[in-house]
């Protein structure tokens, strides 16, 4: 009787690759990759990518293979790696990717959500709200409140061809625009605002922002 | 079939009551059926402003409630021949008595019979003026050049543009032309732009408006005056006619007063 291997152990040149069947019963997976892990003969400690193909592993599920993995004293996981994501994921994924548009004034007590980019089309009055998971873009005045980043992306921006915010906040970090700060100019014309890297939030000027988020642009070719 | 506009503002005492008393008596001047509704319940003051007060026998809450007919509650301004009613709020009950629901069939009866009705809105946001907006076609939102009345109205505009209604207007009351000039209150253009809905006129600011309102007697009436010459050109944009809008230079001295000062020092 041929055993089929369930668990295929690779060597590369980046270290070694557990490649695990995505046909066959998880039990029997599991089974055959601490048989595998136990008889290893290795000398030392190996880094382990583990690729789990096209089968669709949960939490829990990933950390019984990493636990498993992890009984031998010679193998640790640097990466799991799947071809397959739920509907679900896909689609937050989707979403904060996409960038959504507000056409109209975003006035006192309003506020704009979006689960991506967000541009706004007008202005945002004082005590307005946009907020976003990605950057934001005003073509308009700001004069009111800006949350970019919201979920904890710091690599967001908010730009606005008139920044001129009561409270500026990216990721976790707020900055209220008080008279006292230096950073504000008397022309607050077409600037943009980001975490700079000393972790405090800067403005410059709209043409920065190609040299400091070099990778917000997502237009590829032209001439 | 009349037309139900609203007169609205966010914050309280930059003139709605004045304005709504004097656009429906400048209304009325010009030949319109006008009933001015007053739902400022418990905070009653339309009725003072056009000496009506000593006429109420009964008022909105008791026309909703159904202890009178709406014609037995309307009182009517004699200086007008059936041209300027007024339906009084309550003073003694709460502005929950009402529901927007009962407002929206109130107004859509009084709509059959009126040119025009104007509904003078409480300060705030809450029941009151969702009673106030239920049964408006359009709505006009009143400020003064001042920074806090401008954030209160940008906040109406934004609960207004959210109902079934047409774009809302506005009027910038109690303009100081001697504050404006010298740069120190916010001007007409700021304003729009802030705003940045339709300017449907300017009133400025002026002694007698108080002055007659005390008397129960809009300043409208009195055609010489700069308030009330404001108050008529909005009237008259109301209407459909194309008013150019006053400038703020009147009654600023002329070539000689200049002279005169100048000598004077």
């Amino acid at each position: 009787m041929t055993k089929q291997h369930y668990v295929t152990i690779k060597g590369t040149k980046d270290g070694l690759v557990l490649r695990l069947d995505d046909k066959c019963a998880y039990s029997d997976m599991i089974a055959e990759l601490r048989n595998k892990v136990s008889e290893n003969s290795l000398d030392g400690l190996a880094e382990v990518k583990v690729h789990t193909g096209n089968r669709f592993c949960n939490e829990e599920e990933l950390k019984e293979i990493m636990n498993v993995v992890h009984e031998s004293p010679h193998l640790r996981v640097s990466k799991i790696q799947s071809e397959v994501i739920t509907i679900e994921e896909c689609n937050r994924k989707v979403l904060e990717k996409q960038s959504e548009t507000y056409i109209g004034i975003v006035r006192s007590g309003q506020v704009v959500k979006a689960d991506g980019d967000l541009v706004v089309v007008g202005d945002v009055n004082p005590n307005g709200r946009v907020v976003a998971a990605g950057s934001i873009y005003i073509l308009g005045r700001l004069k009111g409140i800006a949350h970019a980043g919201a979920t904890g992306n710091e690599e967001a921006v908010i730009a606005a061809s008139w920044l001129e915010a009561t409270h500026l906040m990216i990721a976790d970090k707020l900055e209220t625009m008080t008279d006292e700060l230096t950073i504000l100019s008397e022309q607050p014309e077409m600037e943009c605002a980001y975490i700079h890297p000393n972790g405090f939030i800067a403005i410059d000027r709209l043409q920065e922002l190609r040299i400091l988020r070099p990778n917000l642009s997502t237009f590829k070719g032209g001439s | 079939m009349g037309e139900a506009i609203v007169i609205t503002s966010g914050k309280g005492g930059v003139g709605k009551t004045t304005t709504s008393a004097n656009l429906g008596t400048a209304l009325a001047l010009q030949g319109k059926k006008v009933c001015l509704v007053d739902t400022d319940i418990g905070l009653r003051n339309l009725d003072v402003i056009l000496g009506l007060e000593n006429r109420i026998i009964y008022d909105l809450v008791d026309v909703i409630a159904g202890r009178c007919k709406i014609h037995q509650a309307l009182v009517k301004d004699k200086r007008f021949e059936d041209g300027l009613f007024l339906l009084p709020a309550a003073q003694t009950t709460d502005k929950n008595a009402v529901e927007p629901e009962q407002m929206k069939e109130l107004i859509t009866e009084l709509k059959r019979e009126y040119d025009y009705i104007l509904i003078d809105c409480p300060a705030g946001i809450e029941q009151g003026y969702k009673n106030a907006v239920a049964g408006a076609d359009r709505a006009i939102v009143v400020t003064t050049p001042e920074i806090s009345a401008v954030r209160d109205a940008d906040r109406i505009i934004g609960l207004l543009e959210q109902e079934d209604i047409e774009p809302p207007k506005l009027i910038i009351n109690r303009i100081k032309s001697r504050l404006v000039n010298s740069g120190d209150a916010l001007d007409v253009n700021e304003i729009t732009t802030h705003l940045s809905i339709d300017l449907l006129g300017i009133v400025l600011d002026d002694e007698k408006v108080i002055s007659s309102s005390n008397k129960g007697e809009p300043v409208v009436m009195d055609p010489s005056n700069p308030a009330a010459i404001g108050y008529r050109n909005i009237a008259r944009r109301i209407l459909g006619e194309s008013v150019p809008l006053m400038s703020l230079d009147e009654g600023k001295p002329g070539f000689f007063g200049k002279l005169k000062t100048l000598f004077a020092k």
